[in-house]
Formats: structure tokens, sequence, C-alpha cells
């Protein structure tokens, strides 16, 4: 009787530990892509466009924080494609990949920065 | 230096009117932020609706404005009305605005009173 209790906390306590470690494991993956973002974001954008792309260091540079992710995506593959040119930003973005492109678009959308409505 | 009073009276000119044409060009992208949240209504139905995507012409993720830098803002216009930046809907709307219209709603978006 006294065993049987014994095992069943045993299990309780690993099934607990488990449930716990679920979102852990949900958002490690998560935190990589942002990491990803971030990264790339300090290597390749934030000397134009300030880091997070909130602080752009001329005044005909877009602000990127807060932006749309849909908006982000398109432009940066509009670039890739040429359907959309820029001197500085066509050269940046074609080297990228989708990935890079994604993990860019998910970094500065979540950044606090754009409005909607001004 | 000048040989004749009028010579020195064109140079005179020469350089008020080259003042004038350089203190012009900032000058004409200062925005007054009252017209531009009037004239801001053509742009609220797209840019004023969160997640907001296109369905016609094409499906095109709209973008934030609120709070982007005004510079930026007129240039895409400008890029709109001249065709070197292509979206069928922004290029007839920036067809219809003149300089003024482009840096008054520009000023509004940025917020550029409250800076």
């Amino acid at each position: 009787m006294n065993t049987k209790s014994t095992r069943l906390r045993v299990v309780r306590e690993f099934a607990l530990a488990a449930a716990l470690c679920v979102p852990l494991l949900c958002s490690t993956p998560a935190l990589a892509k942002d990491d990803a973002g971030k990264k790339k974001a300090e290597q390749a954008c934030a000397g134009c466009h300030g880091p997070d792309g909130n602080k752009p260091v001329t005044p005909e540079t877009p602000r990127l924080a807060g932006q749309q992710y849909g908006y982000l995506v398109q432009a940066l593959n509009d670039y890739r494609k040429g359907a959309r040119d820029d001197p500085v930003m066509s050269a940046m973005a074609k080297p990228l990949t989708e990935k890079e492109v994604g993990e860019l678009a998910e970094y500065f959308s979540k950044q606090p920065g754009l409005t909607t409505k001004p | 230096m000048y040989s004749s009073p009028m010579k020195r009276r064109c140079a005179l000119l020469a350089a008020s009117a080259a003042t004038a044409f350089v203190l012009s060009v900032p000058a004409s992208a200062d925005g007054d932020r009252t017209r531009g949240k009037e004239r801001a209504q053509m742009c609220e139905g797209c840019h004023g609706i969160a997640d907001y995507r296109t369905a016609y012409p094409e499906v095109y993720p709209v973008p934030k404005i609120g709070g982007q830098q005004s510079a930026y803002i007129v240039k895409a216009l400008r890029d709109y009305k001249k065709g070197t930046r292509k979206h069928a809907t922004m290029q007839g709307i920036a067809a219809t605005l003149s300089d003024q219209d482009m840096a008054d709603l520009a000023s509004y978006y940025a917020g550029d009173a409250r800076k």
C-alpha cells in the first residue's frame, strides 16, 4: 500500500514536470527564430534603419519597427525579384533566402514603432 | 570687382535668385498637419484599418504609416506619381496629389507637430 502510493506520487510528479516542460519546449523554436531575425537585422539593416528599425539614419529611410509582417515580406521579395527598385535595398535583398526574409519580417513587425493611425 | 553698377546689380540679383531657390526647396517640404488630416480621408479606407490587405487589383498587405518618416512618405508618393514604384491604386492616388498635398499628408502621418 505504502509502495503503491509512493509510486503514484512519483508518477504524478513526473507528469507535472513533463507538463511544465511543454511550454518551454514550444517556446524554444520561436525564440530561436526571433533571435535569427534580430541577429540578421543587426548585421544587415541597423546601419541604415537604426536599432530595431526605429531610428533611420536619413529622413528618406523608412522606420520598420512595428510594420506589418506581410508588407515587409512583400517589400523584401519585390526588391529581390526586381519588382521594386532601390540601389541599396535591391542589393541588400537579393542575397536573402525566403527563410531570412520571414525571420527579418517577423522580428521587425514585433518591435514597438509604427501604428495604423498617426 | 565689378566694372559697372549695372553688372553689380545683375550679380546681386543672380545671387538673391540662387538663395531664394535654395531656400525654397526645403520650404516646399514643410507640410501642414491640419490640411494633411483633411486630405487623409482618402487614405483611411486602406491605411486606417489594422492588418488590412487589399484584394483588388492584387492582394497586397497595406503598410502602417502612422509614425513613418515624413520624407520617406513624400518619396514613396513621388515615386508612385513618377511610376518608378508600382502599385495600381497608389499610382492612381499619387497622380492626383500636388507636392504640397504630399507634404501635408506626410506631416500628418509622421505626427510632425508632436515632435
